[in-house]
């Protein structure tokens, strides 16, 4: 399962995440608006997926495991409006 | 504080003449340098020895440079993953090629002149300049 | 600065030659769309460099062009007659300006108001969609990216269609493709809709990037949605070098490693891969990159091959330093005139260090031998050891000789190809028709030679048009096609090159030079009379026949065809004419293959050793004194019933001379430009090769010295320059 809503609070991003999940995805952030989204586990996901998280501006968990979701997907999200939750180990806040 | 490692060499070549020119390069740099004649030789120097770079010429008896280095790097060995030059007289596309296919990290036409080797070797280990 | 300014104006020459190319053939055919194309790149590159030398002005004179040019080629139209002219004009001032820089080495001054003006022709030429509408994205672009534009070479906008989704396309998987990919920002039309409102459906993104890639390629790469995107063309600024750098050689290993990733044999893949991942963190250590280091490590944990690639491509991506090494392109060679430089092909560089190697290893093992002899090695086999040593050096030392003279030798094209322009402006400028053709221009020869000939060339071209070709009218009341044609051709024969050029004119008229040749009095006229027809023709070579001195435009100075001659014979060659009345005329340049290899006899004078070209060489005789005829200051004699003028080697250099045997003279019979010579000698030596060094400084004009080389023993051999000793 690519999409998984774990609790009221999460749902998890994971693998490679097809365009089917978008429509997933867009119903559990209806019900949760503010659930973290952890994408760390997430290699790829197609661009339907993205636009979701993109509009609903979600708070992201991550980095994301695919290096093109986090070289360049996660900063424009964040540039959009999205926010990062750091990590849990470290105390910085990742900058791209 | 730390202590600078010092790189262990393995030159591989049947002409002793290239060999004791490479030597004499890179012991002037501060390597330790061990050498094999053949293939066969060198097969057995990695698995008794450890080395932080293999230099291999291609044409030899017995067996020959990328035989040796399918071999090494084809086998779960711990030196499988050692970086290595290999050399040649022959520079055609087909050889470099088939030294990379065998996983040979970079070629170079020999003879290679002195500070062109220790240059290479410096880079290929990582010696901080 | 200064070190790119050379490299500079070597490339952009050479951009010139090729858009000039482009522009001529688009002139013939003005629908080819590799030529627009290729005219195209030539001036963005060209743009480009001048981005480098941080030559503002010239960058955006070629920027307009290039915009123009553009336009051209999105339309596929074809382009206008008027167009090419305004760019081969704005070629012309960018020579213009790159003259200026190689005489004062600096950037030309006043060259704005220049730039401004050609900016103003192209913008209100006849084009549009010079360039693409830029909006306000690019600002978003900049904003969003601060440091980031400097590296870029293009900017892109993807809006895809709606449906894109249904269609099965996943459009950030297009981007991802792209190589070079600097950021991305994405953007809903409308951020303040409310979220419900969204239709996770349908596409409703806007992907604009910033790419270090140049904007056709991700044209091309993203063709299948043309219609979708905009790419935009970022002009190349100048980069600060930063502090770490990369060096050729590192940049060479970096980049067999991402080979080395991406090999796909089965076997063993781990172990490349380590291996790759263990030199590319290595290399980086090296050039003191520690945090590009780093990364590659943490990509290598991933054990994913292709996050290893890309974390080495970025590494790449910061600027080589560009400390030469010894795979430099360019060799500076010393030559009697100023210190020239060579553009050379890296194979034969190549070859030659590869010589020079085998060179170092026959010298160790020649050290080696003499430890041997030292502890007590055989004769024996210390000869045997010195003969396999000596036959080695033998074919080195002759193979790194041929080495060296091939680094001299280049194309003929390099310089054919400078000569349709010009062509073409003279034949109208006499409004004559020509269609000029080029043949063998692969042809190789000296250096020296392939620079040398460009004037001489020149002015014969121009001479074939002038006077040579008829007008139409003429032509066609002989039949012939209204349009004349001249051949520029190269070939090899044996050790020459010879260059011709051939028309299909009226041949030269016989008559007329013999009445010029006259009225300079040139000739007497009894022996005028006397002359076969060729010698005749001869004559347009000889001092004094050319008329008004002709000023080209390119030398400024005045080029006649003796001038031709002179030129040709300084470069060790010969030109003949040969003429068919009504039909045409063929002007021939025989030239030696290299300037630098001469066979010659050794011959001695006065305790001196001098060396004669064997080429001029016919004969060695004994001739009894009493058979040599004094006449006036000078001497002759009957040889094989023909009269021989005889100099004394010594005599004629000024040295005094030591004469062996009073009753006989030793003579070496020659020949040069037809004519027959004596000299004599006191002793004669053997056959030698020799590398020839012109003579330059204080030598240079000593009369009857071609050049000198050194012998084995020491001494100097000074090589004679047989024609002058009997002029």
């Amino acid at each position: 399962m690519t999409v998984k809503l774990i609790d009221n609070d999460s749902i998890e991003l994971v693998g490679s995440c097809p365009s089917e999940d978008a429509e997933a995805l867009f119903q559990y952030l209806l019900q949760s608006r503010n659930a973290t989204v952890d994408w760390s586990g997430c290699k790829r996901a197609h661009t339907a997926v993205i636009q979701v998280l993109l509009a609903f501006r979600c708070q992201l968990k991550g980095p994301p495991a695919g290096s093109f979701l986090e070289l360049h997907i996660e900063p424009a999200l964040r540039r959009a409006g999205a926010q990062i939750r750091p990590f849990p180990a470290g105390p910085e806040v990742r900058n791209s | 504080m730390t202590l600078a490692k010092t790189r262990r060499v393995l030159i591989v070549d049947d002409a002793a003449l290239v060999r004791a020119y490479y030597r004499q390069a890179l012991e002037q740099a501060g390597y330790h340098v061990d050498e094999a004649l053949n293939g066969l030789e060198a097969l057995e120097k990695v698995l008794l020895h450890s080395f932080d770079l293999l230099i291999v010429d291609v044409n030899m008896p017995q067996m020959d440079g990328i035989t040796f280095l399918r071999a090494l790097r084809n086998k779960e060995l711990p030196m499988s993953a050692v970086p290595t030059l290999v050399t040649s007289t022959e520079a055609g596309p087909q050889d470099i090629s088939s030294a990379r296919a065998a996983g040979a990290n970079y070629y170079v036409i020999k003879p290679l002149k002195q500070d062109a080797l220790t240059e290479l070797a410096d880079m290929l280990c990582g010696v901080v300049a | 600065m200064n070190e790119f300014v050379e490299q500079f104006l070597l490339e952009a020459r050479e951009l010139i030659e090729q858009a000039t190319g482009d522009l001529l053939a688009l002139e013939q055919r003005a629908n080819d769309p590799d030529k627009i194309d290729s005219a195209f790149r030539a001036f963005h590159t060209l743009k480009g460099a001048a981005g480098i030398v941080e030559f503002e002005p010239m960058a955006r004179a070629l920027h307009a062009v290039e915009g123009v040019l553009s336009g051209f080629r999105s339309k596929a139209r074809p382009i206008s007659p008027a167009i090419i002219d305004e760019c081969l004009a704005c070629l012309d001032q960018v020579t213009r300006w790159l003259d200026d820089m190689a005489a004062t080495g600096e950037l030309p001054s006043g060259a704005d108001p220049v730039a401004d003006a050609i900016v103003q022709r192209f913008s209100t030429s006849d084009s549009d969609a010079s360039t693409l509408p830029v909006g306000d994205w690019l600002e978003r672009l900049s904003a969003g990216n601060p440091g980031r534009f400097s590296e870029a070479r293009s900017a892109l906008r993807y809006v895809p269609h709606a449906d894109a989704f249904f269609r099965g396309e996943d459009p950030l998987a297009l981007i991802e493709g792209l190589r070079g990919l600097i950021s991305i920002d994405l953007t809903l039309p409308d951020p303040a809709q409310p979220f419900d409102a969204v239709n996770p459906f349908t596409c409703a993104v806007e992907i604009i990037a910033l790419i270090n890639e140049d904007a056709e390629t991700v044209k091309r790469l993203l063709s299948e949605v043309s219609d979708q995107i905009e790419v935009h063309a970022i002009d190349a600024k100048p980069q600060a070098v930063s502090d770490l750098v990369l060096s050729p050689l590192a940049r060479s290993v970096l980049e067999a490693q991402i080979l080395l990733l991406r090999e796909p044999g089965p076997n063993g893949r781990a172990a490349r891969a380590a291996s790759a991942g263990l030199v590319s963190i290595n290399v980086l250590h090296h050039a003191g990159l520690a945090s590009a280091a780093n990364s590659i490590a943490g990509a290598l944990n991933d054990a994913d091959a292709t996050s290893v690639i890309t974390a080495i491509e970025r590494a790449l991506q910061r600027k080589t330093d560009n400390v030469s090494s010894e795979r430099s392109e360019t060799a500076r060679t010393a030559s009697p005139a100023a210190a020239r430089v060579l553009r050379v092909d890296t194979a034969r560089i190549d070859t030659l260090v590869n010589l020079t190697g085998e060179l170092t290893v026959v010298k160790n093992a020649l050290g080696h031998l003499a430890k041997q002899a030292q502890d007590g090695l055989d004769a024996k086999g210390v000869t045997a050891s010195l003969r396999n040593l000596q036959t080695q050096l033998d074919r080195l030392v002759g193979e790194i000789q041929g080495a060296i003279l091939r680094i001299r030798v280049l194309p003929m094209r390099q310089m054919f190809q400078r000569f349709p322009r010009p062509v073409r402006e003279i034949s109208a400028s006499v409004s004559k028709s020509i269609q000029f053709v080029i043949e063998g221009d692969d042809t190789e020869a000296d250096t020296a030679i392939v620079e040398s000939l460009f004037e001489p060339l020149l002015h014969v071209l121009r001479n074939a048009i002038d006077h040579g070709i008829e007008d139409s009218a003429q032509r066609m009341a002989s039949g012939k096609p209204s349009t004349a044609t001249i051949v520029l051709r190269a070939f090899r024969e044996l050790d020459n090159v010879i260059v011709e050029v051939e028309d299909d004119g009226g041949g030269v008229d016989v008559d007329r030079v013999r009445e010029v040749a006259a009225a300079r009095g040139l000739v007497a006229a009894d022996t005028l009379a006397g002359m076969t027809e060729a010698d005749v023709i001869d004559l347009i070579f000889a001092s004094g026949f050319s008329t008004a001195r002709e000023v080209t435009d390119l030398s400024g100075r005045g080029v006649g065809m003796d001038a031709v001659r002179t030129a040709v014979g300084r470069l060790g060659g010969r030109v003949s004419i040969a003429s068919r009345p009504k039909i045409g005329t063929v002007i021939r340049l025989t030239l030696p293959f290299t300037v630098m290899m001469t066979h010659v006899m050794t011959v001695e004078a006065a305790g001196q050793v001098f060396g004669l070209p064997l080429d001029v060489i016919v004969e060695t005789a004994m001739i009894p004194r009493n058979l040599i005829v004094p006449i006036g200051a000078a001497a002759a004699f009957t040889w094989r019933d023909r009269t021989v003028p005889l100099v004394s080697l010594a005599a004629s250099l000024g040295l005094s001379s030591y004469i062996a045997d009073v009753g006989q003279a030793r003579v070496v019979v020659t020949s040069t430009g037809g004519q027959l010579g004596a000299i004599e000698v006191e002793r004669l030596g053997g056959r030698m090769d020799v590398m020839l060094k012109p003579m330059d400084g204080l030598l240079g004009g000593m009369k009857g010295v071609a050049g000198t080389t050194l012998l084995g023993d020491g001494r100097v051999l000074i090589v004679l320059d047989v024609q002058e000793l009997f002029n």
